[in-house]
């Protein structure tokens, strides 16, 4: 069968590379306003990202939010969401909007993958419901979001069974045929594909191939993240961006850990999300340069110096500055007994996460990444000792020895 | 801040003086208008209430949507809320040292009005009784008591603005003998010469708080001893009086007439609001707000209320909030109210917000808080204009008739509620505080997006809220069976 190919509704704007390792900083034109790559988006999985409004999102520097298909196809609901006239409106989100699709129903127990879609239970009700790639881009349609992703056969990287991968492998192309047949908004929203393959570089090259075929807009990377060995999965972004078009964005899906966001983007990754930054601010921990900060730690109670030291957040910064002048001991205070101490929390991890991208981005465009990434090494651990293997072996790979001076 | 070309004259200078002027005022039992201003901090005009908090904050309003979204001039702190670490432990809070550390440590605006006290609003009743020296408080982490000395101290070093007098009052108990009437206010008399005694040993050139003196409740012959004080030796010292029960203004004595007076006798509704108002109460907490925000009601009520004509099936009163758990509005594009001009009713509609209800984000709970403040503050502007224009009495016979008497009952879940938000006598019922969110489905998960970041082994597979978002209600139905009823095409 001749692939499908398709109009896009995207400008990938390459504005620099890193001249040693695979890094490239960009700006993405879409429906609704430039982003800079890379990008780190926060997951606002219910049209909310934890408390926070859409304004101080938008304050703490985000343009592009993950909202989830499948949540929000149970509720608001398909037929709300068409009366309202999409996600943007009923959220009151004036910037663009990415929907990952059923990612997690097909990991749980409660799912079965059959080729005419996902079958599950009904969270409602428990009545059997499926769910088809066509259910799928008909809901995201109805979003109206910048970005879609496909419907996609997912299977735990840690499986040993290799005949089931290859299988899930060769039917998220084919699903990825039928998205493309039944996308109605190619012009405004754009369809991206997603790879998958688990750990197997050839079933990841195949179908890397496939999916690079059929000219989607945008690329992922999937089925990763999982619990899988951190240098498996280091081989596996680095072979797929190997073998993709340059210029297209590509998204490592559900990353989300600073030290894996830097090195994934040495290995000319773009795009990443994670639900990580905001739920562990839920839980009191502040991340920040030199690695998180349990703030419920007794430690802390006394501590009136801001979360961290610089941050140009709105919490960290002081009263003079134009900040709140939000200290620690104050999150200590708060954390777990007023759900403004988590907002609090969360408007600082995501300004990190964002900041940090930026910061990226600048270091791409001036070309001293290699120098950037060594800096943010040095920063996080305590001496080279620290540094995880597989980030060094990671880094060697495209160029960038950690361990030099 | 200050003027440096002043600074040599600091000592010269009058203390920060609290100023309260009644702009209108006609017999001793009847609605008044007021202004209270201090130097540095926005104007309270009377009636009007103070943001109500817990921890520092207002409940929900994150501080940059305090300064941005509300309109709230003043907080009511409780003390309570920062000694948990008593007796073992300096609180945290005492241990910061720059000047106003208090207002530092909770990042409360610079002109925002700062008045503590020392139990939260409401208070809840603690199990050992008030000695004559100590009162029992409820901190996080269970009940604690203070005495009168720790109490003036703390005030000393948190410099706020306006201080409550501590006072012996044993809540929850329903009723007071008289000899235990007697004691309140011996020790209430007590703890007040304790508190002005502290305030006299600070510096001519530092700031000072104000001192607000309680009337307890009780009748005003039985604390007569305690109020003939407070005017023979006390008026000059302190800047108003906090009223624990408002059918006591009737017993105020003439010298404290003049002064402002803050309620703690909590009023359950709107009109209990203006049934003390027309006695001549001037600045309140209004816990309902937050109880019906958490009850997740948005307060839809104007003062004075709209011309009959507008009722809706002619004889039906008007109820006070909507519930906005209910799914009639999920479809909705309004806002919350009509002519509401807060961040949420501009920005948002009623299907976002029941959504986020249902879908128990938190943003909800924001929003409609956000939302019940502004109802509150124009509320209040109401009030005082109608005041103005001398149809108070009017006004309010005629909201009366408008709406119903009491706030409707909450029918959702309210968000997690936490040990010190809990009246005691709730603890022990059989039901649990806060339902269970899921259940574990048996097998260990694995979840791209809801897998711990947490290396021991006992929790790296628990999978928290937002993996399992959307798949809570399934405790009653048990998925193996369900899975194993499911024909699926493959198998035929």
């Amino acid at each position: 069968m001749a692939p499908l190919s398709m109009p896009s509704a995207l400008t990938y704007e390459l504005l620099g590379k890193c001249s040693v390792t695979k890094a490239r900083a960009a700006t993405l034109h879409l429906a609704h306003g430039p982003v800079p790559l890379p990008i780190f988006m926060p997951v606002a999985t219910q049209a909310s990202l934890k408390g926070l409004t859409p304004e101080q999102l938008e304050e703490a520097g985000c343009r592009l939010c993950l909202n989830n298909t499948y949540h929000l196809g149970l509720k608001p609901g398909q037929a709300t969401l068409d009366a309202v006239g999409g996600a943007h409106k009923f959220q009151s989100w004036p910037h663009n909007i990415l929907t990952v699709s059923f990612q997690m129903v097909s990991l749980l127990k409660l799912a079965k993958v059959t080729e005419e879609g996902v079958r599950f239970l009904s969270p409602h009700d428990g009545s059997p419901m499926l769910l088809t790639p066509e259910h799928s881009i008909s809901l995201q349609n109805s979003i109206g979001s910048d970005i879609i992703m496909q419907l996609d056969d997912v299977i735990a990287t840690t499986s040993p069974n290799l005949a089931r991968m290859k299988e899930a492998m060769e039917r998220s192309v084919r699903w990825l045929d039928r998205c493309i047949k039944a996308h109605k908004h190619p012009e405004r929203q754009n369809l991206f594909c997603i790879i998958q393959g688990g750990l197997d570089l050839d079933l990841r090259r195949e179908c890397t191939k496939e999916m690079v075929a059929r000219d989607t807009p945008g690329i992922a990377i999937g089925g990763l993240s999982g619990g899988e060995a951190k240098d498996a999965y280091c081989k596996v972004v680095d072979t797929c961006t190997g073998l993709l078009p340059e210029k297209k964005p590509r998204y490592v899906m559900g990353v989300g850990y600073p030290e894996d966001l830097i090195v994934s983007i040495a290995l000319g990754a773009d795009m990443f999300d994670c639900v990580w930054p905001t739920r562990t601010a839920r839980f009191g921990n502040a991340i920040t340069a030199r690695g998180v900060l349990n703030l419920r730690n007794a430690a802390y109670s006394e501590d009136f110096s801001p979360v961290e030291e610089g941050c140009q957040c709105v919490c960290c910064r002081s009263q003079e500055e134009g900040g709140l002048g939000i200290t620690r001991g104050y999150i200590y205070h708060v954390t777990a007994k007023e759900t403004a101490g988590a907002h609090l929390l969360t408007i600082h991890n995501v300004h990190y996460q964002l900041n940090l991208m930026k910061l990226a981005r600048e270091a791409i465009v001036e070309d001293r990444y290699p120098a950037f990434v060594k800096e943010f090494f040095a920063k996080l651990y305590d001496g080279k000792s620290m540094y995880p293997e597989w980030a060094v072996n990671a880094l060697k790979g495209v160029g960038v020895d950690l361990l030099s001076d | 801040m200050t003027d440096i070309t002043a600074a040599p004259n600091l000592k010269n200078l009058p203390p920060e003086t609290l100023d309260f002027t009644l702009l209108k005022t006609t017999t001793a039992l009847a609605p008044r208008l007021g202004r209270l201003s201090l130097p540095g901090r926005k104007t309270l005009l009377t009636p009007g209430f103070l943001g109500n908090t817990s921890r520092g904050v207002v409940p929900h309003i994150s501080h940059d949507n305090f300064a941005k979204n509300t309109n709230i001039n003043g907080v009511y702190i409780p003390l309570e809320d920062f000694v948990e670490k008593l007796p073992q432990k300096t609180p945290p809070v005492f241990q910061i040292d720059t000047v106003d550390p208090l207002r530092r440590f909770i990042a409360l605006p610079r002109d925002t009005l700062l008045v503590i006290g020392a139990r939260r609003q409401p208070a809840i009743p603690c199990p050992a009784a008030n000695t004559n020296s100590e009162v029992g408080i409820l901190t996080s982490v269970g009940f604690r008591s203070i005495s009168s000395d720790y109490y003036a101290a703390a005030a000393r070093k948190l410099q706020p603005d306006i201080v409550i007098g501590l006072a012996d009052i044993p809540f929850g108990q329903a009723a007071i003998g008289v000899r235990r009437k007697d004691k309140m206010s011996d020790r209430t008399e007590s703890w007040m010469r304790d508190i002005i005694a502290k305030r006299n040993t600070i510096d001519k050139d530092e700031r000072r708080f104000h001192i607000f003196a309680p009337i307890l409740p009780i009748e005003g012959q039985l604390q007569s001893w305690y109020l003939d004080h407070l005017v023979d030796n006390m008026v000059d010292k302190i800047s108003g009086v906090a009223i624990y029960d408002s059918h006591l203004l009737d017993e105020l004595p003439e010298e404290l007439q003049q002064l402002p007076r803050m309620s703690f006798d909590n009023p359950a509704s709107p009109q209990a609001l203006l049934r003390q108002i027309s006695l001549g109460m001037d600045i309140f907490t209004v816990p309902f707000v937050s109880d019906a925000t958490d009850a997740g009601i948005a307060l839809d009520f104007t003062f004075p209320a709209p011309k009959k004509a507008n009722l809706k099936n002619g004889s039906l009163r008007q109820s006070l909030g909507i519930d906005m758990w209910l799914t009639e509005h999920s479809g909705s594009m309004t806002p919350l109210t009509g002519a509401c001009t807060c961040y949420t009713c501009i920005k948002h509609h009623r299907a976002y917000i029941q959504h986020l209800l249902s879908a128990k984000e938190m943003l909800g709970w924001v929003l409609i808080q956000l939302h019940n403040h502004a109802i509150m503050d124009t509320f209040f502007a109401g009030v005082r204009n109608s005041i103005a224009n001398d149809t108070f009495e009017q006004d309010v016979t005629a909201f009366e008739a408008f709406y119903e008497p009491k706030l409707p009952e909450k029918t959702g879940e309210g968000p997690r509620v936490r040990g010190y938000q809990f009246q005691a006598p709730e603890h022990g019922k059989p039901t649990k505080k806060n339902p269970k969110a899921y259940k574990p489905l048996g097998a260990p998960l694995n979840a791209f997006h809801g897998q711990q970041p947490n290396k021991k082994p006992e929790i790296r597979d628990n999978i928290d809220d937002d993996a399992l978002i959307g798949l809570i209600g399934l405790e009653n139905v048990d998925p193996e069976e369900q899975f194993e009823n499911l024909k699926l095409e493959d198998d035929k």
